[in-house]
């Protein structure tokens, strides 16, 4: 559980960086090699869709040490939409 | 039948509001009068006939009618009487009492259909159902199509724009309560082709508005209990709807408006159901009391009391927890939803079980088409829906899954967070009102009800059984804690484990503990004698852990005989087996 309780806060972050570490997530949750896991895609390809999404929506806030409103992983259902909105949410704080 | 003993203190002192709230249920309960009168229109005779014939009773649906039963579930800035969510319990279960068809068939459906539109409508909207609702007429909460269950974020019923712009209806829905005759409705539809969860709204339609010829209307469904309930269904074909039907203006929301606003109706309609095993122990011990058996009545024997008691203390569980948890939607409303998850998931296999049990109490007799048996029958059955109906176990065990880990982390080993205000735990003391806007997708890891357990246990004064069982509930939310943390990802979902899923369970368990004992603590000065002795939170919390499987020992008898004795002072003063224990003619 290293990886969920360390919280490293960076001071700036990419859209890339983020959205490989939600890819990393995604295969963990889903139990898929992280190559299988397309940033384009809508996470309902893996079955992470309605209430079992907000379990990433969690992490995300642990690692990230911020608060997310939960929709934000409806309103940006892919990978690659969804790191672009958390940029601006990771940096403010 | 209302004899002159007052209500309990604890519900009404010098509390406005409440004065006004214990009003209508009196009122309520008179207009029922004696259930026991044969000639009673509304009565237990009648009642049991009209679900013979899987008919609503009318003349119990005139009553509830001239009462203005459906004003209960239209907030008072629109012109009801709802005020909140434990008043609301409280009427409601004066019906749930006497018929939980008339409960469920002419009222829970349109409240279900009634919090979409409080939580996500237009000002004109809420005014539109709130206008029809005190007009008498019924709205009906369509979300079910037999395909899907409970997951209604795979609804096939469609409502996507046509060639003119104007959205089309398209598909069915199943088992739906009072479809046919209902004026208005509520309808989960699919709005976007693309799947994920911005893709559902609900719809506000009046039913006369919609064209009769791409409306059909299919056979009534047949089921085991609530027989009387109209359960329909209904197919659509291009059925157009007028403009400004999707609720809120903005199609798109209606997972999010689903998941907040049914949070008051999973923890209302177990708490309306607590009526209903009210009466089946009313029922049982009416039956036993007047069964001769081995020289004296079956309430002679050790083992009928003590069944008689258990089912008591499960009654005062079940109450106790659904009773903070309505409070808790005022005073926590960001964690409304987890609390709302547990008590659907936990309750209603407490009603369940607690009248099985009951059940076995008059033994062969039960067998009888006679004496009480019809209606405890009809209540044995009517109780089954409470299960599955509006939100399955395990649809709310997945619910709160996903916020285990975070809960873990964040609100009980970092115990952030603050605990609930103590007026979460005065039933019938005044409340801040239901700020629908405030209800949460999640409880972003925070459990204030988990945080009082903690609390209050570190204040308690107090030595004995009280102090032990606040050690032990504090040990096992430690427990719990450390397990949940450990959950590896990918523990959330349909297909999570088994053990995952006995995680939830244990949490609502740590919750229902953190409600009763907080409720003891929290007890008002000069509350009546049963309240004031710890023997109903005890036995309480000994059924919570036999409910959970930590053993299966039966009431002790130092808790076993109190709560009989008190049972039957009840019975034959009149009064109800809940918190609330006030005069009813049930």
């Amino acid at each position: 559980m290293s990886e969920l309780t360390a919280r490293p806060v960076p001071v700036s972050v990419s859209a890339d960086e983020v959205r490989e570490w939600l890819r990393d997530r995604v295969a963990a949750h889903t139990g898929r090699p992280v190559e299988e896991i397309r940033p384009d895609l809508p996470l309902t390809e893996y079955g992470l869709d309605s209430v079992y999404v907000l379990g990433l929506c969690a992490e995300i806030e642990d690692h990230y040490g911020i608060e997310v409103e939960p929709t934000v992983m409806w309103d940006n259902p892919a990978l690659d939409p969804l790191a672009e909105a958390l940029v601006p949410l990771i940096t403010a704080h | 039948m209302t004899s002159a003993v007052p209500v309990s203190p604890a519900r009404t002192a010098g509390v406005a509001g409440d004065h006004v709230h214990d009003k209508h249920i009196s009122t309520l309960e008179e207009l029922f009068g004696d259930a026991g009168d044969p000639v009673n229109p509304v009565g237990r005779a009648e009642i049991v006939a009209a679900d013979e014939r899987g008919e609503m009773l009318a003349a119990g649906e005139d009553l509830l009618t001239g009462f203005g039963l459906n004003a209960h579930f239209v907030p008072e800035a629109l012109g009801g009487r709802f005020t909140g969510l434990e008043q609301l319990i409280g009427v409601m279960r004066a019906v749930y009492r006497r018929d939980p068809c008339l409960g469920l068939g002419y009222g829970a459906g349109s409240f279900m259909a009634g919090v979409n539109v409080w939580t996500a409508g237009t000002a004109a909207q809420q005014l539109r159902l709130a206008d029809r609702l005190l007009a008498g007429d019924r709205a009906a909460c369509a979300y079910h199509e037999l395909a899907h269950g409970n997951d209604f974020s795979r609804t096939g019923l469609t409502a996507l724009p046509g060639p003119d712009g104007r959205r089309r209806l398209n598909g069915r829905k199943e088992i739906v309560a009072n479809l046919r005759r209902a004026g208005s409705m509520v309808l989960f539809a699919r709005t976007n082709p693309a799947p994920g969860s911005r893709s559902h709204s609900q719809l506000l339609l009046d039913t006369d508005d919609l064209d009769p010829g791409s409306v059909r209307h299919l056979e009534r469904f047949g089921t085991v209990g609530m027989r009387g309930v109209q359960l329909g269904g209904i197919e659509f074909t291009d059925c157009a709807v007028p403009p400004g039907s999707v609720l809120g203006g903005t199609a798109g929301l209606g997972v999010e408006t689903a998941l907040r606003s049914f949070q008051l109706t999973r923890i209302a309609l177990p708490g309306m159901t607590v009526g209903l095993l009210d009466t089946a122990l009313r029922t049982a011990l009416r039956g036993a009391r007047s069964r001769p058996l081995y020289g004296g009545t079956v309430t002679d024997l050790p083992l009928s009391r003590s069944i008689l008691a258990e089912a008591f203390a499960d009654l005062l569980l079940a109450d106790t927890f659904t009773t903070v948890a309505a409070r808790s939607v005022h005073t926590a409303p960001a964690q409304a939803g987890v609390y709302a998850s547990a008590v659907k998931s936990f309750v209603p296999p407490v009603l369940m079980r607690a009248v099985y049990r009951l059940s076995e109490l008059l033994g062969s007799q039960f067998y009888l088409r006679a004496a009480e048996q019809p209606l405890f029958q009809k209540l044995l059955r009517d109780v089954q829906p409470s299960a599955f109906g509006h939100a399955s176990r395990v649809s709310c065990q997945s619910a709160l899954l996903p916020q285990l880990p975070l809960t873990a982390r964040r609100g009980w080993l970092a115990a952030e967070g603050a605990a609930l205000p103590a007026e979460t735990f005065r039933p019938g003391m005044p409340l801040p009102g239901v700020r629908f806007e405030d209800l949460a997708l999640t409880g972003g890891g925070r459990d204030p009800l988990s945080r009082s357990l903690v609390a209050g246990a570190a204040d308690a004064r107090e030595d004995g059984g009280i102090a032990a069982q606040a050690r032990f509930w504090c040990a096992e939310l430690d427990a719990l804690a450390a397990a949940a943390s450990g959950l590896g990802p990918g523990a959330a979902g349909p297909a999570a484990s088994p053990y995952a899923f006995g995680l939830t369970t244990r949490w609502a368990g740590v919750l229902a503990a953190s409600a009763c004992l907080n409720t003891w603590w929290h007890r008002p000065p000069g509350a009546d004698a049963f309240a004031d002795r710890p023997a109903g939170v005890l036995a309480a919390l000994h059924r919570l852990g036999t409910h959970l499987d930590h053993h299966r020992d039966p009431l002790p008898g130092a808790l076993a005989e109190p709560l009989y004795t008190e049972l039957v002072r009840r019975f034959d003063a009149g009064l109800t087996f809940d918190l609330d224990c006030r005069p009813t003619g049930a």
